[in-house]
């Protein structure tokens, strides 16, 4: 049983008294076992509100309160937006308006959320402060509890990419018991900070994290951080394609986050393709070598989606074999072969021809017998079919290989 | 604050010597109930100061929307920006027009104006969308008359696309309307014979949002006008003819010199939202007869850059100039304030939020297999008025655009509507069952 805390009477501002005796009372309860409910039940009975607090995956974690008002089961799809959270988050309709929600946090992780009703007429602002400190005091509880299922959880993630379970079931039991929630797809990204001086890289790695995750930050569930080396591996949760498009765009702009945070450093990353759980280790694989794909063959200062990299990744890969780079060739050619045979249309033909005659359109336009503007309009239909851009040596290069490789297969 | 005043009185000074000057007899003061349907109080010019000074009023409670019986007097206060000088005479009497916001009677804005709605819109979404431009394409059919004067479906040319047709008596009403708008003040980038036969289309240039939405209120009225002058009726219905094309409102955006990535998660809003701004952006029960999978109108909440029939497209930009984003799913028998309304809420909501859009799309999006929606979350747009309105009770933040007051006039009238189509007994269901059951 923990001491039992009389609340402190009702306020009209929260002066600096009255911070530091309800930090004392928070104190007191946390010092007598109590937890998130004990702490809420607190805050609720000192500012006549009625508080919910729920964690990260929106399970409820405590609610307590003197009002009556009906609250909503989670404020989940209820906060307005996640920017500057001072005096609290605005909660939108149908919660009251004078509702707020403010993170808990434990430095750059959002453990949950903690959301405030007001029973009285006074606004929630004018309590920021306490509510500030009842997060904090949250917070700390839950990050303790964290502490020791911590280190269990990393162990699975440190097998799953060591590809040790047999089978999917297996991981799903062992992740179960760890205490994981896991999706049913992954998408790895890999980024690293570039030339960091090691005086200041454990601060610059800390800023980039922040970023990263403040980029890639998903509805879909939390995202999985991994330090390795210098750098980071974030394993995004992609249930559908959707999210594993959106995870892939999101990567891109991680280097224009760096420098809207205004964060003196350049990174360099890549992205991997969408996996299920049990095949997380591959996309890893791909986020790593994209990565190095992106250092060497483009200068860094990017993060590059393995899908965008052609035929560099079989270029570097050691031991490709001839199936491996037919395959290469399917995945070039085969859109616009698709199309080619829905519409009747001549896009490969088109584009063989094209580099054939040096990329001379006028050549090219003889030869199909077709106008020059004809030549261009299927060039643009290429591109936009195939996702390539022909004017980029890169995507030449790609396509000219896909090419070959078919040509020497027919 | 004294500038803006100061401002103010200096247009309002500028309106009256226009008016004079063009000897200007009657001004209509002209504001939009909450279905978008104009309405208008006419004032000799000498009263137009009063009417500055807020002095003229309505009868509130006669207006579809507005408000209960009892609070009826409320005021109307004209906007200078808005002023023009219509480009015909009645009897030989030159008038003007002007539009209105609707104020109670203490001065305090209405919150049932669709105007200022879509100000107090533009203003919450100043965080995020600033300099934010709109530009239209307004497709609308041109029908024979009756010789007792009535509309029929007859089409007064058999052209189609882009068609030259030089002497038929559409292409004669559209030339006169683009004439007549540009004297207005309304620039027009382009005017042509769209699909169908007797449709076509004006492209209304870029400006600011609230100004698009005056523009489109008073395309739709000179339109109509110009054509009853050629022996034409004028309609924006959204489909008046079951085997043509249905008649869209496509809007476009520019978004200022936003980032990439802002302009992906202004994309995201949209689609995010699509369901639940459905029901203000096509408010007919026949709007839903446009929205089909044919003649390139959308069914699909799905971006891409060339498909014609995406609910939203963001062509390819010319030369440094940003990249403008399509909406194609509206069409013009909306409230213009409303439409714009709801439409700059979802982008700027997607900008907070930080959402994304997936891949933008390639060919046409009518053929696909329901397990790649799923995969690509890709919703339908609403079938009908009836789900498009569900979609919008369970929309909180495209609610939060319209204010409570708007939502539940909008609501209540189009429940109601949807009643009256749903009771009545359609030509189509005679033909079809009459003789077998």
């Amino acid at each position: 049983m923990h001491e039992k805390v009389v609340p402190a009477r009702r306020i009209r501002r929260d002066g600096p008294e009255t911070l530091l005796a309800y930090a004392e009372g928070l104190a007191r309860i946390a010092a007598g076992g109590g937890g998130p409910q004990a702490l809420a039940s607190h805050l609720a009975a000192t500012i006549d509100a009625t508080v919910l607090v729920e964690d990260a995956q929106w399970r409820h974690l405590a609610v307590a309160g003197t009002g009556e008002r009906a609250i909503p089961a989670s404020v989940r799809d209820l906060i307005a937006h996640q920017g500057d959270v001072e005096d609290g988050v605005a909660l939108t309709p149908p919660a009251d308006p004078r509702a707020r929600a403010f993170p808990v946090r434990a430095g750059e992780t959002r453990l949950g959320w903690i959301a405030v009703f007001p029973s009285g007429a006074r606004p929630i602002d004018e309590h920021a402060g306490l509510i500030r400190l009842t997060a904090a005091q949250i917070a700390v509880e839950l990050s303790r509890d964290a502490g020791a299922g911590r280190g269990r959880r990393r162990g699975f993630w440190d097998r799953l990419l060591a590809r040790a379970y047999e089978d999917p079931l297996e991981a799903r039991e062992d992740a179960q018991a760890r205490g994981i929630s896991l999706a049913l797809g992954y998408v790895a990204v890999a980024v690293e900070g570039e030339g960091l001086d090691e005086a200041v890289a454990a601060q610059r790695n800390a800023e980039i994290r922040r970023v990263c995750l403040d980029t890639l930050g998903t509805r879909t569930g939390d995202v999985v951080v991994i330090e390795r080396g210098g750098g980071f591996f974030f394993l995004v949760p992609a249930p559908l394609e959707v999210d594993a498009a959106n995870a892939r765009t999101a990567a891109t702009l991680i280097p224009r986050g760096i420098g809207r945070a205004g964060l003196d450093v350049k990174v360099v990353g890549g992205v991997g393709r969408h996996a299920e759980m049990i095949s997380v280790a591959q996309s890893v694989d791909e986020a790593r070598e994209a990565m190095t794909i992106a250092r060497r063959m483009f200068g860094g200062g990017r993060v590059m989606p393995y899908d965008d990299l052609g035929v560099y990744p079989l270029l570097h890969r050691t031991g490709a074999t001839r199936e491996d780079w037919r395959m290469f060739a399917t995945r070039v050619l085969d859109p616009l072969r698709a199309y080619d045979d829905k519409h009747q249309t001549e896009l490969v033909r088109t584009l063989k021809l094209f580099f054939d005659v040096g990329q001379n359109i006028k050549e090219a336009a003889a030869r199909l017998n077709v106008h020059r503007h004809t030549v261009f309009y299927r060039l643009r239909q290429i591109g936009e079919i195939g996702r390539l851009d022909l004017d980029s040596p890169h995507d030449q290069l790609t396509v000219r290989a896909a090419l070959a490789v078919d040509a020497l297969d027919a | 604050m004294l500038t803006t005043v100061k401002d103010a009185a200096a247009a309002r000074r500028s309106v009256i010597a226009i008016a004079k000057e063009r000897g200007v007899r009657w001004v209509r003061l002209a504001f939009v109930d909450v279905l978008g349907i104009q309405k208008s109080v006419s004032i000799p010019v000498n009263e137009l100061d009063d009417a500055f000074n807020g002095k003229v009023t309505f009868d509130g409670g006669s207006i579809d929307g507005f408000v209960r019986g009892e609070e009826v007097d409320m005021v109307l206060s004209p906007d200078p920006a808005t002023f023009i000088v219509l480009p015909w005479t009645e009897d030989g009497q030159v008038e003007a027009r002007i539009l209105c916001d609707i104020q109670m009677p203490d001065g305090t804005p209405f919150e049932g104006c669709a105007r200022t709605t879509l100000k107090r819109v533009l203003e919450d979404a100043g965080d995020v969308l600033q300099a934010t431009q709109a530009a239209l394409e307004v497709e609308f059919y041109l029908f024979d008359l009756d010789p007792d004067g009535s509309p029929t479906t007859r089409t007064a040319d058999a052209g189609s696309y882009f068609d030259f047709s030089a002497s038929d008596r559409g292409q004669e009403a559209r030339l006169a309307t683009s004439i007549a708008l540009e004297a207005m003040g309304i620039p027009i980038s382009s005017a042509h014979h769209e699909h169908g036969a007797g449709q076509h289309e004006l492209d209304l240039s870029a400006a600011g949002v609230l100004t698009v939405a005056d523009r489109l209120l008073t395309v739709r009225g000179v339109v109509r006008r110009i054509a009853q002058r050629h022996g034409l009726h004028a309609t924006f219905m959204p489909k008046p003819l079951e085997e043509s094309a249905g008649s869209g409102l496509h809007i476009y955006f520019a978004l200022g010199d936003l980032d990439e990535a802002v302009r992906l998660h202004a994309i995201a809003g949209l689609l995010d939202h699509a369901p639940g701004f459905t029901a203000v952006c096509n408010p007919t029960v026949n709007s839903y007869k446009r929205l089909v999978a044919a003649w390139d109108a959308p069914v699909y909440t799905v971006w891409s850059h060339r498909s014609a029939n995406a609910l939203v497209r963001v062509p390819p930009a010319f030369g440094n100039e940003p990249p403008l984003i399509e909406v194609r799913s509206p069409d013009a028998s909306c409230n213009p304030y409303l439409a714009l309304a709801v439409l700059v809420e979802a982008l700027a909501d997607g900008i907070r939020a930080r959402s994304l859009p997936g891949d933008p799309f390639t060919g046409s999006t009518y053929e696909l297999p329901e397990r790649f929606r799923t995969e690509h979350a890709i919703k339908m747009l609403p079938r009908s008025l009836r789900q498009a309105i569900s979609a919008l009770d369970e929309d909180l933040v495209i609610r939060g655009a319209l204010g409570d007051h708007i939502y539940h006039a909008f609501r209540d009238a189009k429940l109601a509507e949807y009643e009256r189509y749903r009771r009545a007994v359609h030509p189509w269901e005679r033909a079809e069952y009459l003789r077998v059951f």
